[in-house]
């Protein structure tokens, strides 16, 4: 374990480096997801005015306002770059570079981002938490925050990255065969954006659909966690949840394992 | 002017070459636009079965208000792509020092170079919206309306290209201006919907200041309510030339201020 540790740990390292680096980058992300945020919020607010109700679906519009944030927040936190990393060094090559290390292909990219994530924790989503409950304290005049909620969103968090993880390795396997990856990665978000709920809550759909992306491995990405953090799931069904992000985050490495053993040989690198 | 068509039309047709080249991803690319605003369309369906109006429009009005403010953003990405690779890496790696060289504006060399065929995506649902939503959004069709929109949407479309300039011309003095870009242009959300549902400083940010408003809402207003063609049409026209001016201004100001990276 130690010795584990001591072999990615610089990995971890490098990933907080460049998001300190491209920091300008990385706050350029938030702000274009806080403006996505707020256009959001007056959409919204504007249907629960157009409804005449205070409530729409089951959610009041605080809830919204806490859905909304937080699911992009979320997203944010457990965003993947690896389908770009991975596909950008399968055309130049570099891949080789990362093949000839005595270490696991998918650790060392999976601490470089465990590194950015740790950052994004402490400057994104704990100011962000703050803040959603500052505004829920001065809507309903009580403190809503539930530390064990929190804890759970968490753990739900951490099975959502892994997941993202795996399904972004997978994705970045396509690059194998086609090049035009910026493409194939707005296809990527606008998908995972649609089925996670983090565009609309699953909760809004038409409920065939709704049963059936609920148990999809994308519901699993933000939409799981944010609903656990609402405390809109109670007691068994919480753990029923991530019980099955669990079992996704399986099957997903499985998945990514059989595929990266098919590509790896079909690599060829020319010059690098 | 001539000449200027002429290296145009080269340009561009060595861009049609390498789409020729890899087919597959010209596909990927229109595909990938052409989901992400389905499902943007499923959105509104989807809010549209709970509610019958929107801020006083219906479903079809709203989807016209959507579809027209994808065609100028989409003629803006299909023209002017290249200005994110300035802001993102062409000035940082040194590589603006070709345009500089050569006999052409390069202004006119950076826009010209990319013809982004991704764009198709947008343009086919901006086109697609509006013949769908024309029966039943109780238009004012006439040959005015008509006219004066299709007349203000290229400068619709020059409200977009201006802003990606003023933000991409940052390059020149901090190399790398591309989450700028990203951030101005990422506003471009606030165009989909009728500006009416935002709060007053929302509103008049969108309006005056990343006048964003003029390519969807008030660009699509003129011939939504057959009234006030000065406040909309005009306002689209008016806004994009005085946004094109600074944006030059700005551009020329950063083209003296460049200094080679790189090697």
């Amino acid at each position: 374990m130690n010795k584990m540790i001591k072999r990615y740990l610089p990995f971890a390292k490098a990933g907080i480096q460049s998001l300190i680096i491209y920091r300008l980058n990385f706050m350029g992300f938030v702000i274009g997801g806080l403006i996505y945020c707020f256009v959001m919020f007056y959409l919204w607010k504007a249907v629960f005015e157009s409804n005449g109700g205070q409530m729409f679906m089951g959610f009041s519009m605080t809830d919204m306002v806490i859905y909304l944030f937080l699911s992009n927040t979320t997203s944010q936190l457990i965003f993947s770059s690896v389908s770009n990393d991975i596909g950008e060094e399968i055309r130049d090559g570099n891949i080789s570079m990362r093949l000839i290390k005595p270490v696991n292909t998918d650790l060392s990219y999976m601490f470089t981002e465990l590194g950015t994530i740790l950052m994004k924790l402490v400057v994104l989503v704990l100011p962000m938490i703050l803040g959603l409950e500052i505004y829920r304290f001065c809507v309903t005049g009580t403190v809503m925050f539930n530390i064990l909620n929190f804890l759970l969103y968490l753990s739900s968090a951490v099975f959502a990255y892994i997941i993202s993880f795996r399904v972004n390795l997978c994705f970045g396997f396509i690059a194998f065969y086609v090049k035009n990856l910026w493409g194939i990665g707005i296809l990527k978000n606008s998908i995972v954006n649609f089925l996670s709920g983090s565009l609309i809550p699953l909760a809004f759909m038409p409920d065939g659909l709704r049963l059936c992306l609920e148990y999809m491995p994308f519901a699993s990405m933000s939409y799981t966690p944010v609903m656990i953090y609402m405390g809109k799931y109670a007691g068994y069904e919480i753990l029923f949840r991530i019980g099955l992000q669990a079992l996704w985050a399986v099957l997903l490495y499985g998945l990514s394992k059989l595929i990266w053993m098919g590509a790896i040989k079909k690599l060829c690198v020319q010059g690098g | 002017m001539r000449r200027s068509w002429k290296i145009y039309r080269l340009l561009a047709a060595q861009n049609l070459k390498r789409l020729m080249e890899y087919r597959a991803d010209f596909l990927t690319g229109a595909v990938s636009f052409l989901i992400d605003q389905a499902i943007g369309i499923a959105f509104i369906f989807i809010i549209f079965t709970q509610i019958p109006q929107l801020a006083g429009f219906t479903f079809p009005q709203i989807l016209f208000i959507y579809g027209l403010s994808q065609i100028p953003k989409g003629l803006d990405h299909l023209l002017a792509d290249n200005l994110w690779c300035v802001g993102y890496f062409i000035v940082r790696k040194g590589d603006f020092d070709k345009y500089l060289i050569r006999p052409i504006n390069p202004l006119f060399h950076v826009i010209a170079e990319t013809f982004q065929v991704d764009a198709i995506g947008e343009l086919i649902v901006g086109i697609g919206l509006l013949i769908y939503a024309c029966p039943s959004a109780e238009l004012h069709i006439n040959v005015w309306t008509v006219l004066l929109t299709v007349i203000a949407v290229p400068f619709a479309a020059l409200i977009y290209t201006s802003l990606k300039i003023i933000t991409a011309s940052f390059a020149f003095w901090m190399k790398s201006s591309g989450f700028i870009i990203q951030m101005v242009y990422g506003m471009n959300e606030f165009s989909k919907y009728p500006t009416t549902i935002y709060s007053l400083p929302v509103r008049i940010f969108v309006t005056y200041i990343i006048p964003f408003a003029f390519t969807g809402y008030y660009l699509s207003l003129y011939i939504l309510t057959g009234t006030d063609p000065l406040w909309s049409i005009g306002g689209v026209i008016l806004i994009s030339t005085v946004l094109f001016v600074i944006s030059l201004l700005i551009w020329n100001k950063g083209l003296s201020a460049y200094e080679s990276a790189g090697a």
